[in-house]
């Protein structure tokens, strides 16, 4: 028989808070973190907006340690720490080798790789900063949090771009269930709202405009008038448990995970494929042996381009068929904007939080209702006290690969 | 006292998280608790700070009074810098 697996500890950092109390709110409240963005480059971009999180690194770190890693680091090791925290493992030697850590980034060090270039193309420098290799390969964050808490199991960087984190959390719940660890930190960071991430997704012609009236309101997923996704940062990580050994140390049980689908296109670098992402809901909720009327909240990728807003929900009909339009599905991008590799585990706590507060977030800014995204997507208002038991969160990434996490409320 | 040992207590307090009580000229880099990475990216710093360049291989140093010589030394060979004597 399969073991079963808890989940025990959350953390985060993102653009609506950087705890999970405030995160929590914020959502419910329908409380977007899209602002003009801070950069020095601002006035040479015609993207203004972005999902930025307020961070002051020497809040969470020494000198020593703030030098040292690049913001996604230090995005990912903070999260790391209030999900310890919270689930308060306590490992014994023995017990850390069969812990793990799983990290999902697209980007890894963006931020260090463009101060170097910017440093020797623009500066002439003839010399860069020592830990510039340290600080940009993308398992760097994965190994400041294996280090950090001896887990010297498993410890991998998982990179597939947007699902980058669903697919560290879904990975890591096979590590446990199928008996090679006990314990796993799983998650993901991303931190790339540099000039020339900003450059580069404009080129590729998938941001949202400013609203004119409120920069706040820029991201509309699934509404008419919706013009693209929002850039974000942040990070999510949370601890994973085998269901056993956490009942026996009395942990705090959050939920449990039972389903993981992860399926590629393999057709196209940016154009979504309903079947495919069809595949991996229905492989999720087939490993989870639930029908899809055991859903009770959907949440999206929904990342407010065109294409994604019209597949996702054609694939969520293909899957769900006739009780498609009975079950309540939102974007929260519309809050957090897309994280992109972070945004997987981001969502997965938005899913958490969804059964631990029995109460589904909004889509804010969904005014324009689009005839082609005709599901029930909480339009503006979150929804609480209604029967949250179960929630699937689906993460989609360029390249064409799809992951679907489902968690389940914990039986009384 | 050396203005390069007073240049580099500044060093010290900005990179790291030390009370400029504890940078003594006998203070071991090892007391410290700074290992090779720690050292790797202050000498950075430190050729920044004095305009040296430290070869590889020529900087095998156990405590502050060892840099400030060490630094020290770099200037008046490279003398691209201004020896510390005349500040002092």
């Amino acid at each position: 028989m399969k073991r079963r697996v808890a989940v025990t500890g959350l953390g985060i950092i993102s653009p609506c808070g950087n705890n999970i109390d405030d995160f929590s709110l914020n959502l419910m409240a329908g409380k977007s973190g899209v602002r003009r963005i801070s950069s020095a480059y601002s006035s040479l971009l015609s993207v203004k907006i972005a999902a930025e999180v307020d961070f002051n690194p020497f809040n969470y770190f020494t000198k020593r340690q703030v030098s040292s890693m690049d913001r996604v680091n230090q995005f990912a090791l903070a999260a790391a720490s209030q999900a310890w925290k919270d689930s308060e493992p306590s490992l014994d030697a023995k017990e850390k080798e069969r812990a793990g850590v799983y990290i999902g980034s697209g980007m890894g060090g963006g931020n260090t790789i463009e101060d170097l270039y910017d440093q020797l193309f623009k500066h002439n420098a003839d010399r860069v900063k020592p830990l510039t290799v340290l600080m940009v390969m993308n398992n760097a964050s994965a190994s400041h949090i294996s280090i950090e808490y001896g887990l010297s199991g498993p410890c991998l960087t998982l990179s597939t771009a947007c699902a980058s984190s669903a697919n560290a959390i879904g990975e890591a719940f096979r590590q446990i269930r199928d008996g090679y660890v006990d314990v796993m930190l799983a998650g993901g960071a991303e931190a790339f709202l540099t000039y020339g991430s900003f450059r580069s997704w404009e080129s590729l012609r998938v941001l949202a405009g400013e609203d004119p009236d409120d920069s706040s309101k820029s991201c509309k997923p699934f509404s008419k008038n919706r013009s693209g996704l929002v850039l974000g940062e942040g990070a999510a990580v949370v601890v994973l448990e085998e269901m056993e050994r956490a009942i026996h140390r009395g942990a705090l049980l959050h939920a449990e995970i039972v389903g993981y689908g992860s399926t590629s296109d393999a057709f196209h670098m940016t154009r979504p494929s309903f079947e495919g992402q069809a595949r991996a809901m229905s492989e999720a909720l087939k490993e989870a042996g639930l029908l899809p009327e055991d859903i009770d909240y959907i949440n999206a990728h929904g990342t407010a381009t065109q294409w994604n807003d019209l597949l996702e929900t054609q694939a969520i009909k293909k899957v769900f068929g006739d009780y498609a339009c009975n079950v309540p599905v939102s974007s929260t991008k519309s809050m957090h904007g897309h994280t992109m590799g972070a945004a997987g585990a981001i969502e997965f706590i938005v899913s958490l939080l969804a059964i631990k507060n029995q109460a589904v977030p909004p889509t804010i800014n969904l005014d324009q209702p689009d005839p082609e995204c005709d599901l029930d997507y909480v339009p503006n208002i979150g929804r609480k006290g209604v029967k949250v038991n179960t929630v699937m969160s689906n993460s989609f990434g360029f390249g064409g690969t799809n992951a679907v996490l489902i968690v389940r409320k914990m039986e009384e | 006292m050396s203005t390069t040992l007073e240049r580099l207590k500044q060093l010290f307090i900005a990179k790291f998280d030390f009370n400029i009580e504890e940078l003594k000229p006998t203070t071991t880099l090892e007391y410290l608790g700074l290992d090779s990475l720690d050292m790797v990216e202050f000498m950075f710093d430190i050729e920044n700070e004095f305009h040296i360049k430290i070869p590889d291989q020529e900087f095998k140093v156990t405590t502050i009074q060892e840099i400030v010589d060490a630094v020290d030394r770099f200037i008046s060979e490279q003398r691209i810098g201004v020896s510390s004597d005349k500040h002092s």
